[in-house]
């Protein structure tokens, strides 16, 4: 592009034009997202306009004298020597200090409403947890967790648990004005009412590593209609099928960003294809033999349901040799992941076997 | 005066075995000389507070956090040793003292003498920490033994044993036996103020000496005996700082 | 000191060619080993300067390489290792150091009538603790680099694989040769005041470098104590960071902060000292408010320890806190007006010459009234949740430390070249630069407080695309800039070479150091000075010994 801009700047014009413009909230050119914007957004105005204001008045000043008293003969004396003037002096410290109380005041009012949390969000609390590099969610009274993207019922009022698993992260919705530090070792809470359907950016906001700017999330603000129909929120064991179709739900939202189910074993084991972990025999599904390593032992092994569960509680007992060397799964405990939900994802495994 | 032109104000000697000061040319007077470096030094100890103060806010920190971690740390110290660290330099402060009080009275001998006792009560003082540290050691309380272990800090089971300060016989525990919440926390902090006053121990013997190699050539009298002051200061700094850690550490309160 | 003697007696012989600081004696060992406060300042300079463009450098790196959306010319790993380089050096190795170091050490004694700083040797050691600290900073790119951002904020300063260490140390090394440089002022300040220079004559940015100087003692330390704690941290695993061993990251937030807020103030304040001297000698006129201007540069130094918690709003501090640092925040700002709206005053009515050092003046003026308001849109609690790391508040602090520091760095720089060296620049040349990098500087950082405060947020190495037009002529913006700056040091550089004698008071000024020599000899005065008038009297300027241009 930079190429581009040199050789001909009107075509390369026509493209930034063409970028996509911010869909997000230039102050003052979209209508209001969140419940969180007044208290922002109208004191960003206030203090801009007084910045504004003083910025005018210097620059004038400094303009006239510079015109004005331009010195054009070599020994031409100041217009005035004055080095004081009280009056001028505490009008200028009075002034600023006034407007600068009125700031302070407002800005601690809208802070104290912003971190208030409200009976209705309290009882709509979700769960972030950050870790490097994205963000897995939990919803309120459902046993399901989607990573990547989250899902919010619009007009009511939301609030967000912030745990961090490893180092530093902040749960940043630029149009939702709010922002707070996910801290190792404690929890910390936002809340807002998003009063917008539409699909907004949720950023890390806390240099946390390599892949800071890639932690990423897309925040669905939706009717209460769609929002029954979402992935997360249709778990149901009750029958095999249905179980299997939650599995494959947890599958997306926790599993995916390493293990595949086409047979492809790049970052972890398959779980489909002609090495995957089930099989069909005499039109029964059961466990393909495994090579593993135990205590540094190798070892053959059946993948049945009591394997499937200690690799996902504890997956350091028995490595899949191919991955011994670079075994990285992290434990899901039953805090991570319900008995429910485990069995849902070995049903999907099952659905999978050829 | 001379600044004009390049003569140099030069402070005599009070006798033959001393050696005549000759003041830095860019000051005018020997007081000028002396008030400068006085003070110089006198901001140089504030910062020298303000890094333990780093330190100390830390210590509290986490005293508040964790205070039964830090009451049974305190318990594994041996109060008596540290008692007679105290006394030691507290003494070796007074030695300091009329040290530096032969030096302004250009008594070389005493001067000598004192400043040997001071470094005696800093070696003393570091003999007893060593021994300090070689028992906790053997407590399997730090450092020493998993000094070049791998770091290993399982989040989930054993948080808080790691190389350096593992609880090797589990002392760092409540009167119900169980486990204190982050045990290691005590020893960390103790290990790395001591470790950094230990230093300054070290480093201000180290002033010493070179002090009295000074006062052996006769460069210190009655007329110019700036750097043993200063040096005196230092030495009163390091004893103060202790006085503040003993209680802190030995006696949790 | 033993090496001044035999160098002043030659001077006697060769009268001819009268002697200065710079002539009076030659090779290595007369620089490396000089107690001068003057070569001290010319080294202090040269590194500074170099920090600079390395720290610029990497700048211009950040900036091509977020001309597109997916990154242009790194992984992200490199990026992150880039953007903290150039954080580190511009933050430790050039802005705290520049104006004291180099600036400072020059003309501080010849303001105060003295013929050196008090402490000379340990001034000399003050510079070689920053070339070690450069040294350092210069090994850990070699051992790995080190990507933390130049906050080093806890955990991940503990866990990353990088040369966190090496850094960490080198740090501490330039906080003592920043602590010791603030002593030797303080002690300079109180002891070496020739006859008659009483407090409230000295010029401002001798008042600007004491105030600066207690910060620099005060604050410092607890720089040194938390670096050296993250590096037992990560060398004995202690625990007082690490969440995983008990420890709180948010108490490194504070230790962090408790010093790097007061060293934002170390940064400025000697900028406000040149700003005052230069608005007064260009518009040949008494400062405006001579005293409310040194007092606030105190109450600056004494307010800003107590605002270090508003960097650290969104990390969910008690109501109380964030009370009571947005409260003091704003109370900060005060003084800073006082003082702004004291240049504006002292430029009216006044006898404006429009030569370089005073263009860069008036840009610094504009450019740290937009910098130092928008400080104040940060210091609101509610809009600082938004606005915290995003790039508004890269703009913001760039404001201040690009556009404000570094141009009053430029403009002293200009206002004394002919002092340090004897020589005159390009005069055309150093006003097409000056304009050059006020317009630069505008494009690059002005879409910066737009793509931030809707949310653009920082250390990004990628980013989503509808931010691109922004970060695109941001980059512009820089290129801008970078031929500014490579231009003015050209003609610096040439002006050594080619440049025109100066006069003994180039400007017209009224304060000692424009009563010596130029460049000045060893001791700086041939006489010894006394100060019998009151500061910035301009009657008693002799206008034969100065060639004050025109407008
Ligand atoms: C030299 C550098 C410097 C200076 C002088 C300042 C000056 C100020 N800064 Fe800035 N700041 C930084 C460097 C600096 N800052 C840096 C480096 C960071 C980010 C660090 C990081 O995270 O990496 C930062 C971040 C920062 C934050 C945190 C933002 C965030 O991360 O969320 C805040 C919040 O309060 C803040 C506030 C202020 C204020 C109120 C001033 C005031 O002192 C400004 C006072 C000046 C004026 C007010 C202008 C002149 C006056 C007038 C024109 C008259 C009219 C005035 C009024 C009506 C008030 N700064
Ligand atoms: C004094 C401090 C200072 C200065 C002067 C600058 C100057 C500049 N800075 Fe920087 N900056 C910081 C301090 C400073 N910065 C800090 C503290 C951070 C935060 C880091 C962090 O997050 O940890 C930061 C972060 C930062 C970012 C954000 C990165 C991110 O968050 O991802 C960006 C992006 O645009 C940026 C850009 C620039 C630019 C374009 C300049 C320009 O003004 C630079 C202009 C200078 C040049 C362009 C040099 C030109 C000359 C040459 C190239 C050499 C020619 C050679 C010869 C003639 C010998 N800086
Ligand atoms: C960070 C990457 C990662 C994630 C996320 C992950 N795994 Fe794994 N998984 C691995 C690796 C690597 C192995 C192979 C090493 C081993 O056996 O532990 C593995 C092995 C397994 C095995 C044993 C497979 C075999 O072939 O023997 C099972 C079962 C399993 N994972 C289930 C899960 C489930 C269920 C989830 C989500 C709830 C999940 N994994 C999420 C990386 C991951
Ligand atoms: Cu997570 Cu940045
Ligand atoms: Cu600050």
């Amino acid at each position: 592009m930079l190429a581009q801009l040199i050789q001909d700047p009107a075509k390369a014009a026509a493209a930034l034009s063409r970028a996509p413009k911010p869909e997000l909230d230039a102050y003052g050119q979209l209508p209001k997202l969140a419940s969180t914007f007044d208290h922002v957004d109208g004191l960003f105005y206030f203090t801009y306009a007084v910045c504004i204001f003083f910025f005018v008045l210097i620059l004038g000043v400094l303009l006239f004298s510079v015109v004005k008293y331009r010195r054009k003969t070599f020994d031409q004396p100041p217009a005035s020597n004055t080095t004081h003037n009280t009056p001028l002096e505490v009008v200028w410290t009075v002034i600023p200090l006034i407007i600068v109380m009125v700031m302070f005041a407002w800005g601690f009012k809208g802070c104290l409403d912003m971190t208030t949390v409200p009976q209705a969000a309290s009882q709509n609390t979700y769960k972030a947890t950050a870790m490097q590099w994205n963000w897995t969610f939990t919803y309120p009274n459902h046993p399901v967790k989607s990573s990547g993207a989250v899902w919010l019922e619009v007009d009511k009022p939301a609030q967000f648990l912030l745990e961090s698993e490893d180092v530093l992260h902040a749960f940043y919705i630029p149009s939702m004005r709010v922002k707070r530090d996910v801290v190792p070792g404690r929890y910390q809470t936002v809340w807002f009412t998003p009063t917008q359907c539409g699909e907004f950016h949720l950023f890390c906001a806390e240099y946390c590593g390599e892949q800071h700017s890639q932690m990423y999330a897309k925040v669905h603000v939706v009717t209460a209609e769609e929002f029954a129909k979402a992935p997360w929120n249709t778990f149901d064991d009750s029958t095999p099928a249905l179980a299997a179709k939650s599995g494959e739900n947890i599958y997306k939202a926790l599993c995916s960003a390493c293990h595949t189910v086409n047979g492809q074993s790049v970052l972890a084991p398959s779980w489909g294809g002609d090495k995957g972990l089930f099989t069909k025999k005499d039109g029964n599904v059961v466990g393909r033999a495994r090579q593993v390593v135990e205590n540094g032992q190798a070892k053959t092994v059946v993948a049945d349901e009591a394997y499937i569960r200690e690799s996902i509680r504890m997956p350091l007992a028995k490595l899949a040799a191919d991955f011994a060397a670079k075994a990285n799964m992290n434990a899901f405990g039953p805090d991570k992941l319900s008995d429910r939900e485990l069995n849902a994802v070995i049903e999907y495994m099952k659905s999978l076997a050829q | 005066m001379s600044h004009d032109g390049h003569h140099s104000v030069v402070i005599p000697a009070p006798g033959p075995e001393f050696v005549p000061h000759t003041v830095a040319h860019h000051f005018d007077t020997p007081v000028q000389e002396f008030q400068s470096a006085k003070l110089g030094f006198w901001l140089f100890l504030a910062t020298e507070i303000l890094l333990f103060g780093g330190l100390f806010a830390a210590y509290f920190y986490y005293h508040d956090l964790y205070p039964e971690t830090f009451r049974v740390g305190g318990q594994q110290l041996d109060w008596k040793l540290g008692a007679v660290n105290t006394s030691v330099l507290l003494l070796s402060s007074w030695t300091m003292a009329m040290g530096v009080r032969s030096a302004q009275t250009s008594q070389k001998q005493k001067t000598m003498l004192f400043c040997a006792l001071t470094v005696l009560g800093a070696v003393i003082f570091m003999v007893i920490k060593f021994f300090e540290y070689k028992a906790k050691t053997e407590h399997g309380l730090f450092v020493f033994p998993h000094m070049f272990d791998n770091y290993q800090v399982d989040g989930s089971s054993n948080a808080g044993s790691l190389a350096w300060f593992t609880d090797v016989h589990n002392v760092m525990v409540d009167e119900t036996g169980a486990p204190l919440l982050h045990g290691h926390l005590f020893f960390a902090i103790y290990v790395t103020m001591t470790a950094i006053h230990g230093l300054h121990v070290i480093i201000g013997a180290g002033l010493i000496l070179w002090i009295m190699k000074g006062v052996a050539k006769g460069r210190f009298h009655a007329g110019y005996y700036l750097p043993v002051d200063l040096v005196g200061l230092y030495w009163h700094l390091v004893d103060l700082i202790w006085i503040f850690l003993f209680p802190l550490l030995y006696l949790v309160p | 000191m033993t090496t001044h003697a035999p160098i002043l007696d030659t001077q006697k012989a060769k009268s001819e060619q009268p002697k200065n600081y710079l002539n009076c004696s030659s090779g290595f060992w007369s620089w490396a080993g000089t107690l001068d406060h003057k070569r001290i300042g010319i080294m202090y300079l040269i590194g500074t300067g170099l920090a600079f463009l390395a720290g610029g450098l990497f700048a211009l790196l950040v900036r091509l390489h977020l001309w597109e959306p997916n990154g242009m010319l790194f992984t992200n790993d490199q990026y992150n290792e880039i953007f903290t380089l150039h954080g580190a050096f511009m933050v430790f190795l050039f802005v705290i150091p520049a104006i004291p170091g180099s600036l400072g050490n020059m003309i501080l004694p010849l303001m105060l009538g003295a013929k050196d700083v008090a402490l000379p040797r340990l001034n000399l050691l003050s510079f070689y603790l920053w070339v070690m600290g450069a040294v350092l900073a210069a090994l850990a790119i070699v051992l790995g680099g080190f990507d933390t951002g130049w906050t080093f904020y806890a955990p991940y300063s503990l866990y990353t694989n990088k040369a966190v260490v090496t850094i960490g140390l080198g740090i501490f090394l330039l906080g003592f040769s920043s602590i010791f440089t603030g002593l030797n002022f303080i002690v300079t300040t109180h002891k070496l005041r020739a006859p008659g220079l009483t407090w409230f004559r000295m010029p401002l940015f001798v008042w600007a470098l004491y105030a600066t100087a207690l910060l620099q003692v005060l604050a410092t330390p607890v720089l040194g104590i938390t670096v050296l704690l993250v590096a037992f941290e990560r060398l004995y695993h202690i625990g007082i960071f690490d969440p995983r061993l008990g420890g709180d990251p948010v108490l490194f937030e504070h230790f962090f902060w408790f010093y790097s807020h007061p060293a934002v103030y170390i940064m400025v304040l000697p900028a406000f000292g040149i700003i005052s001297e230069l608005v007064s000698v260009h518009s040949r006129k008494p400062l405006f408010g001579y005293k409310l201007i040194a007092f606030s540069s105190l109450a600056i130094a004494i307010i800003s320890f107590l605002v270090w918690g508003h960097h650290m709003f969104t990390s969910g501090q008690s109501t109380y806190a964030m009370f009571a640092f947005s409260f003091l925040t704003f109370f900060v700002a005060i003084p800073t007006a006082i003082k702004e709206f004291s240049w504006v005053a002292t430029i009216w009515k006044g006898s404006i010459a429009l030569n370089s050092p005073m263009l860069y003046t008036l840009a610094f003026l504009i450019i740290f009234a937009i910098g130092g308001l928008t400080g104040v849109i940060l210091g609101a609690l509610n809009v600082d949740l938004h606005l915290h790391d995003t790039y508004f508040v890269v703009a913001h602090f760039h404001y201040v430390m690009m556009g404000s520091i570094a141009l009053a760095f430029f403009a002293g720089l200009h206002h004394w070249w002919p002092k340090m060296f004897g020589v005159m620049y390009n005069e055309t040349l150093a006003k097409i630069a000056c304009v050059t990098i006020f317009v630069g500087f505008n494009v690059t950082f002005l879409p910066q407080f737009e793509m931030g405060s809707q949310g653009m947020p920082r250390r990004y190495a990628t980013y989503v695309p509808e931010f691109q037009p922004y970060h695109s002529a941001s980059t512009v913006g820089a290129i801008i800039l970078g031929s500014g700056v490579a231009l003015m040091v050209s003609y610096l550089v040439a002006s050594l070479f080619i440049g025109k004698k100066a006069m003994q008071n180039q400007w017209g000024g009224v304060t000692l150091d424009w009563l010596t020599p130029t460049p000045p000899p060893l001791e700086n005065f041939a006489h010894a000075p006394k100060v019998t008038t009151e500061v910035y009297d301009y009657s008693t300027l002799d206008l034969k010994s100065t060639q004050t241009p025109i407008g």
